[in-house]
């Protein structure tokens, strides 16, 4: 199966892909769509999601699919060798992980994505900042970390569900929390500081995925740069 | 395996569980938790869900599952008999099913809850009404359903992704548009008369999965006039401004 993956990589569902993928050995033509340039807004890209957004995939040329909990489990199931971990074939351990991809969408992805655009990312693609809506979205953040302290993540296992090895879940999860690194750093210690699990599960899954997750991290880090030069000239 | 199910059927996905338990033949227990009366905040339900929502299952005693789409895609693969449509074996249609499950979450569950409750329900919950918020809402839920009329309905079948039978997305999905029933009737045109083939598809779901779908929907037209009841009582309600 050849497979293409349209994606920014300073967006937190496209890097979940890039990293499953290599993690997993899945070969794909990478076809960068950059968001602050508005790229996902072309005709061409209507073409491959109509619902204009990242990630998407194509597979040989001719099956399309977004949203990246669809992709990810797409792709384990679709490819050999991938490791039973990601989305286990048992049908209970295997709801347990959709259960922490549907929460996700509500709530840790609500409220961080909407806090790090709306205080932060915005200007990237010269739009206003909101910080009445980064304020909401806050909230629904820092509710969402204290559910994964104390639900998600057991005492038993280094990942959610109290699971020895990573799933999608995991994957797509922390890649969301690290787009916290676009915040000021006082900001982010203050929502990271009250959850030592949150942030030693963080490292776990980062450990667990290298090289790749810093190697995919790396522009994030590049844009932190990019948004402290843009603050300092205001 | 023994399965109980806890639900209001007022709540959207505690119905798209129920009636999918109920056109498959599951047999179940369903266990009544109503969120009018603070319910789903007791200890005992906590224990059963942490995050005090519904619905929620428990198998045998012992394993319980919350997120309507994971009850729903757990309960399509783990009984017996269950029919192909409602979550396919094949990885591509099961990849599309994902999809519209996935992109649910943001679109028309956010777009619906936020209509119906800042439009009618808040008062209820001791909250101001807010226009400004509903409108938001509206906006939303109004882009979402043109996506379902553009490019979820299209296809030969009269069912999301074109299919010619119901998945597991088509009944969570049309339950969640059912909660438009409880706003009024000029605001429920306003939202839905642009969108005809969404209309039709509604329509063709139900009338897939009767009796089931209507029996399930009894108590909730039910709440309907009893809403209707309480909020004429107690007048229009305040109203947010600025």
């Amino acid at each position: 199966m050849k497979l293409k993956l349209f994606v920014d990589r300073l967006s937190q569902p496209c890097r979940a892909i890039l990293i499953f993928c290599k993690m997993n050995e899945i070969e794909f033509e990478e076809v960068r769509i950059e968001l602050s340039k508005g790229e996902q807004l072309s005709p061409e890209f209507k073409e491959i999601n109509p619902m204009q957004k990242v990630p998407a995939m194509k597979v040989d040329e001719r099956f399309r699919l977004f949203e990246s909990h669809a992709i990810l489990r797409f792709l384990a199931g679709a490819f050999p060798g991938v490791a039973d971990h990601w989305y286990p074939a048992d049908l209970f351990k295997r709801a347990e992980i959709d259960s922490v991809l549907d929460w996700h969408h509500a709530n840790l992805r609500h409220g961080s994505a909407g806090l790090v655009f709306h205080s932060k990312l915005a200007r990237l693609s010269g739009r206003p900042l909101d910080l009445r809506a980064a304020a909401d979205c806050e909230k629904v953040l820092s509710a969402s970390l204290a559910k994964i302290e104390s639900v998600w993540l057991k005492e038993e296992g280094q990942f959610l569900l109290g699971n020895s090895k990573p799933s999608i879940a995991d994957l797509s999860l922390v890649c969301e929390t690290m787009q916290l690194e676009a915040l000021d750093e006082k900001v982010r210690k203050r929502l990271l500081d009250p959850h030592g699990k949150v942030r030693k599960w963080m490292d776990d899954t980062r450990n667990a995925t290298q090289p790749y997750f810093d190697e995919i991290h790396g522009v994030l880090f590049q844009v932190k740069d990019k948004l402290k030069e843009m603050e300092s000239d205001e | 395996m023994k399965l109980k199910v806890f639900a209001d059927r007022g709540s959207q996905p505690s119905r798209a569980v129920l009636i999918f338990c109920k056109a498959n033949g599951i047999e179940f227990e369903e266990v009544q938790i109503q969120l009018a009366k603070g319910e789903h905040k007791s200890p005992e339900y906590e224990a059963i869900n942490p995050m005090k929502q519904v619905p929620a299952i428990e198998v045998d005693g012992k394993f319980r599952l919350f997120e309507s789409h994971a009850i729903l895609r757990f309960l399509a693969t783990a009984f017996p008999g269950i029919a192909e449509h409602w979550y396919p074996a094949d990885v591509f249609k099961r990849a599309q099913i994902d999809s519209a499950l996935d992109w649910h979450h943001s679109t028309i569950r956010r777009g619906s809850v936020g209509v119906v409750l800042n439009t009618t329900l808040a008062p209820l919950f001791g909250q101001p009404l807010d226009p400004q918020a509903a409108a938001e809402a509206e906006k939303l839920l109004s882009a979402s359903l043109a996506k379902i009329e553009s490019f979820w309905l299209k296809g030969d079948g009269p069912f999301l992704l074109g299919n010619s039978e119901p998945s597991i997305a088509d009944l969570r999905l049309v339950c969640e548009i059912m909660q438009l029933e409880l706003v009024d009737e000029k605001l429920q045109k306003r939202i839905l008369d642009p969108y005809a083939k969404v209309r039709k598809w509604v329509e063709d779901t139900r009338k897939a999965i009767q009796p089931h779908f209507d029996e399930i929907h009894v108590a909730f037209f039910q709440m309907k006039e009893m809403i209707k009841k309480a909020l004429a009582g107690a007048g229009s309600g305040e109203t947010k401004t600025g």
